[in-house]
C-alpha cells in the first residue's frame, strides 16, 4: 500500500488551524509516516484567510502536493477557495448541522460538540479529532500528542481537550472515506522541523553569542527560536531599533570577539548593505541570514520567493569577498549555518544565508540525526601566538590574505579597524600602492574560499536533460525529476546549496554530458542561468519560473519541462 | 603609570590648523592618562567625519566605522564584553543627523559608553554645509537662504529621553574638559559630552572667541547636578551665557547591568556546551 495524502485546513487567523495542522503532524510522526507541511498565511492577525496544507506519506516527501484529499474548512470561504483542488474522491469535512447538498462534503456541527465536550474554544480539537478519524487514525496516539501538547496549560485543559478530540472523533469514525489507510504505531522517522528552528539550532551549534535583528517576515522566527533558548546559552539576543544598527551592532560584536549574526528580509538586508560592506573592508566576519519574500519594496510580507540571489552576490558598493549559501532543506540550514559561522570565521568575510518564507515555515522531517560539534574551533589570536605583539598589524599582509585577527584590549597587541581603506596597521590610508595591495589581499581569500564550496548535488547526473535550481526549491526539482522519470523522459537535477564564491568548475563538470538543462526558479528573470551563464560556458535551454509568491509544486516544473519536450 | 606621552600616535594628523579638535585630543589623553588606562586597555569607537578620525590620532584600540553607526557598533562590543572601557568620538552630524536613531536608543538603552560629541555645528568634512546644530538662519553654499530648521538640542532631547549623564564641554577648556570626561568614564551608563568645538574653517559664527565670552563652568557655581529640572532649564540656556559642566547626573542600571547572565562572565568568556545544543535539537 502506498499511502501520499494532502489534508488542507483552511480558516480565518485566529481559528486556530496552527494547532490542528500541528496535532495532525505529530500524530503522523508517532505512527512512523513521513510528512511535510507550508504554512500560507496573510499579512494579519485575525479575519482573512490562512491555511495549513500537510502531505502525509509512507515515503519521504519533501515539497506540497497540488491535489487535496481532504480538505479541513473551517469557514465557508475555505471550501470556496479550495474545493476546486479536491482530487476524485476527496471530500470537504465543515461546520454544519445539515445535511450539505453535496456528496463530497461532510457537515459536523464542531462547534456544537466543542460546547459539549471542552468549551466552544476548543472547536478546531473536534474538527482535529474528526479528520484524524476520517483517515483512520488511531485515537491512541492522538490523545498521547494532546497530553503532550496541552500539559503546560494544566490538567483541566488537557482533559477538556481530549474531550473536544473525542467528540470530532467519535462523529466522524463511521464515516467511509476513499483515503482511509492502515496506521501503525512506529517510531518516528526523524525530528520535525522547519527552516527557521533549524538556522537557529545551526547558530547555537556554531557557538553564536550575539543576535541582533529588526522584526521582519519571514526572518523573525529565526529570531524567536534563538531568544527562546538564549537563557541556557552565553547568548544574547537584542531587538536593533532599525536594521542598520542590527548588522552596525553584529559588527561591533565580533570585532570584539563573539560569534554574531542577523537575520531579515530583502528590504531589511537592502538597509544592511552598507554595513555589509563595513565587514567587508574591516574584515570582521558575521553571518546575516536573507529570509527571501517578494519584492521590492514591502512586496507581499507572507509570501515566498527567490529572487534576492544576484542582489545579494553583488549587494555593497565595490568589491571584496564573501560566501552565499541557499540550503535546500531544513537539515542543509543546519549545516549550513553552522558552516557559515565557521567560514565566516576562518576567512574573515561576511557570510549570507538565503533561505525563503517557504523552507522556513513550513514543517519537513528531518530523518538524519543533527549533530553539533564537540567543540567550536576558533581562529582568534592572543598575545601569546603573536611573536612580538606589541608591534601588531590587524591587517599584515599575507600569502593566503587572511591576516592573524585579535581581539581588542585583550593583551598587549592593539587592534586597529578601519571601514577607510587602511595600512597593514590599521590605520587610514589614501595611499595608491596601499589602496592596490589591500584589494589585493582581500580578494586573494576567494582562492582558498573556493576550496571550501561544495559542488552543486546532482540527482540522475548521467541524464540527457538536468533541471536545475537553489535553494528551497530542491524538494520538488528532485520530485519533478521522478515524475518525468516516469513518464519515460531522461532527465535529473543539479541542486545548488554553494552559490558564492560561485563553483564554476563543478557546475562545468555537472551539465558536461546532458544534452540540454532547464533552470527551475522562483524569480521572474533567471537570476541562477544568468549567473551560470556569466561564470561558464554553458547556456540554459528554457526555464520553469514561479513568482506567484506561493511555493513550486513537482507537478508544475514537470509539466513546465514537458512543454520543452514537445 | 600612564603619562599622556603614552597616547601619541605618529599618525599624521590632518585636521585645519587651529581645529577646535585638538582641545578635545588633548583634554581625551589627559583624561585616559589621569584614569590610569593604559592605551591596550581602551576602545574607541567613531563615526565619520572629521571628529571620527580622532582615535588615530591617540595610540589606542580603534574601531573607525560608519557615518552615523558608531553607536550600535560600539553596542555591541560592549554587550559581547561589558569589561571594555568604551569612548566614542562622532560629530554633530554624524550623531545627531545621520545616527540620531541610534542616539535616541543608545540613551534609552542606557548602554555603558562614554560618547564624545565634537559640536562644531556645522559640517566640516564635506566643506560647511548646516548640521543639526547649526543656528537657525545660519547663511551656508547650500542653504544659502538661511538654516530653515530650528536648531537640535542634544542635551534637552539626551535629558528628556531619561540619559543619566549629560554634560557639555568646551574644547578651549581642555583641563575642565578632561574632568567631564573623566566623569563620563567613570559613570556606569550612557554618559553623553556635548563639546563645543569652534570650526575655524566653516563656522565664524561660533568662534574661540565668540564662545570664550560666553562659556561659564557650571561647577564654579557650586551647581549639583542632580535636579532634572534645572538641568533642563539649563540645556535651554544659550546666547550671552552658555553654561558647561555636568548638566545632569543619575546613576541607574546600565544595560549590561540588566542582563543577568552577564553577571557571571562576558559573553565572549562563556563557555560552549554541546551538550546544551544537543538537548536543543531533542527538545524538538
Amino acid at each position: 500500500m502506498s499511502v501520499d495524502i494532502s489534508v488542507k485546513i483552511g480558516g480565518e487567523a485566529g481559528q486556530g488551524i496552527q494547532t490542528v495542522g500541528d496535532i495532525l503532524a505529530r500524530v503522523c510522526l508517532k505512527c512512523g509516516l513521513y510528512l511535510m507541511a507550508i504554512n500560507d498565511f496573510e499579512s494579519r492577525i485575525r479575519g482573512g484567510h490562512s491555511f495549513f496544507q500537510i502531505r502525509i506519506s509512507d515515503k519521504p516527501v519533501n515539497a506540497p502536493n497540488h491535489g487535496i484529499n481532504l480538505l479541513l474548512a473551517l469557514d465557508k470561504k475555505s471550501f470556496d477557495l479550495h474545493e476546486k483542488e479536491l482530487v476524485k474522491g476527496g471530500i470537504s469535512l465543515m461546520e454544519g448541522v445539515d445535511t450539505p447538498a453535496k456528496k463530497n462534503v461532510i457537515a459536523i456541527p464542531f462547534l456544537e460538540l466543542a460546547k459539549e465536550s471542552g468549551g466552544k474554544i476548543t472547536s478546531n480539537i473536534v474538527a482535529a479529532g474528526a479528520c484524524l478519524a476520517l483517515l483512520g487514525a488511531p485515537f491512541g496516539v492522538i490523545r498521547e500528542v494532546i497530553t503532550e501538547g496541552f500539559a503546560s496549560k494544566g490538567k483541566d485543559i488537557v482533559e477538556k481537550n481530549l474531550n473536544a478530540a473525542n467528540a470530532g472523533y467519535e462523529a466522524a469514525g463511521k464515516i467511509s472515506y476513499k483515503f482511509a489507510f492502515k496506521w501503525k504505531v512506529s517510531r518516528p522517522r526523524g525530528i520535525l522541523i522547519d527552516g527557521s528552528r533549524a538556522i537557529a539550532l545551526g547558530a547555537l551549534a556554531a557557538d553564536c553569542r550575539f543576535a541582533s535583528f529588526y522584526p521582519m517576515s519571514p526572518a523573525t522566527g529565526i529570531m524567536a527560536h534563538l531568544a527562546s533558548a538564549a537563557n541556557e546559552f552565553p547568548l544574547v539576543v537584542e531587538q536593533a531599533e532599525d536594521e542598520i544598527s542590527a548588522v552596525n551592532m553584529i559588527i561591533g560584536a565580533s570585532f570584539a570577539g563573539a560569534r554574531a549574526m542577523t537575520a531579515t528580509s530583502g528590504g531589511g538586508f537592502c538597509l544592511m548593505t552598507e554595513g555589509l560592506g563595513l565587514s567587508g573592508i574591516t574584515e570582521t566576519p558575521i553571518v546575516i541570514v536573507n529570509a527571501q519574500r517578494p519584492g521590492p519594496a514591502t512586496g507581499m510580507a507572507t509570501r515566498t520567493a527567490q529572487a534576492d540571489l544576484l542582489f545579494i552576490i553583488n549587494a555593497s558598493q565595490d568589491e571584496f569577498p564573501r560566501f552565499v549559501f541557499a540550503p535546500g532543506s531544513p537539515a542543509e540550514a543546519f549545516e549550513t549555518t553552522s558552516r557559515a559561522f565557521h567560514l565566516s570565521d576562518k576567512y574573515q568575510v561576511p557570510a549570507i544565508i538565503l533561505v525563503d518564507q517557504y523552507l522556513n515555515d513550513s514543517l519537513f522531517i528531518a530523518e538524519k540525526a543533527l549533530k553539533a560539534p564537540g567543540k567550536v574551533k576558533r581562529f582568534i589570536v592572543s598575545d601569546n601566538d603573536l611573536k612580538k605583539p606589541a608591534e601588531y598589524k590587524r591587517y599584515a599582509l599575507t600569502n593566503s590574505g587572511i591576516s592573524p585577527r585579535a581581539i581588542p584590549c585583550n593583551g598587549r597587541a592593539i587592534v586597529m579597524v578601519s571601514g577607510n581603506e587602511h595600512k597593514e596597521d590599521g590605520h587610514s590610508s589614501e595611499s595608491a600602492q596601499t589602496r592596490i595591495e589591500m584589494v589585493n589581499k582581500r580578494n586573494a581569500k576567494v582562492v582558498k574560499m573556493l576550496f571550501e564550496i561544495n559542488p552543486p548535488e546532482t540527482y540522475f547526473p548521467g541524464s540527457k536533460i538536468l533541471l536545475a535550481g537553489w535553494g528551497s526549491a530542491k524538494g520538488a526539482i528532485r520530485e519533478a525529476v521522478d515524475m518525468l522519470r516516469k513518464d519515460g523522459i531522461d532527465a535529473g537535477c543539479v541542486n545548488f546549496n554553494d552559490l558564492w564564491p560561485f563553483p564554476a568548475a563543478a557546475t562545468e563538470k555537472a551539465f558536461l554530458t546532458c544534452e540540454k538543462f532547464y533552470m527551475v526558479e522562483q524569480n521572474s528573470t533567471v537570476q541562477l542561468g544568468r549567473l551560470i551563464k556569466e561564470q561558464t560556458a554553458l547556456s540554459y535551454s528554457g526555464a520553469v519560473l514561479k513568482y506567484d509568491g506561493r511555493p513550486f509544486y513537482p507537478v508544475e516544473i514537470a509539466d513546465g519541462i514537458k512543454k520543452y519536450m514537445r | 603609570m600612564v603619562s599622556i606621552k603614552d597616547y601619541d600616535s605618529d599618525i599624521e594628523n590632518t585636521w585645519c590648523p587651529g581645529c577646535g579638535n585638538f582641545g578635545i585630543l588633548a583634554a581625551m589623553k589627559d583624561a585616559l592618562a589621569a584614569q590610569g588606562i593604559p592605551p591596550e586597555k581602551i576602545l574607541i569607537i567613531s563615526g565619520i567625519g572629521q571628529a571620527a578620525k580622532t582615535p588615530h590620532y591617540l595610540k589606542c584600540n580603534l574601531f573607525h566605522a560608519l557615518h552615523g553607526r558608531a553607536l550600535p557598533l560600539a553596542t555591541g562590543a560592549k554587550i559581547a564584553n561589558h569589561e571594555l572601557t568604551i569612548l566614542v568620538n562622532s560629530g554633530d552630524g554624524d550623531c545627531y543627523g545621520e545616527g540620531g536613531n541610534h542616539f535616541m536608543h543608545a540613551v534609552r538603552r542606557n548602554i555603558d559608553l562614554t560618547v564624545l560629541v565634537h559640536d562644531n555645528k556645522v559640517y566640516g568634512l564635506t566643506k560647511g554645509q548646516a548640521s543639526p546644530t547649526s543656528d537657525e538662519g545660519m547663511i551656508t553654499k547650500i542653504q544659502s537662504d538661511g538654516v530653515l530648521s530650528e536648531t537640535f538640542n542634544p542635551l534637552s532631547v539626551a535629558l528628556a529621553l531619561g540619559a543619566g549623564f549629560v554634560a557639555r564641554g568646551f574644547s578651549g577648556k581642555a583641563e575642565h574638559l578632561s574632568k567631564i570626561i573623566q566623569e563620563g568614564i567613570k559613570h556606569k551608563g550612557f554618559s553623553l559630552v556635548d563639546i563645543l568645538q569652534p570650526c575655524v574653517s566653516f563656522n565664524n559664527i561660533n568662534t574661540f572667541d565668540w564662545y570664550r565670552k560666553r562659556v561659564y563652568a557650571l561647577s564654579e557655581e557650586g551647581y549639583i547636578p542632580n535636579d532634572f529640572n534645572k538641568a533642563m532649564d539649563l540645556s535651554k540656556m544659550w546666547g550671552d551665557k552658555i553654561p558647561i559642566g555636568i548638566l545632569y547626573q543619575k546613576e541607574k542600571p546600565s544595560y549590561t547591568d540588566k542582563i543577568k547572565k552577564l553577571k557571571e562572565s562576558t559573553l565572549i568568556s562563556g563557555e560552549y556546551s554541546q551538550k546544551k545544543v544537543q538537548n536543543a535539537i531533542h527538545s524538538l
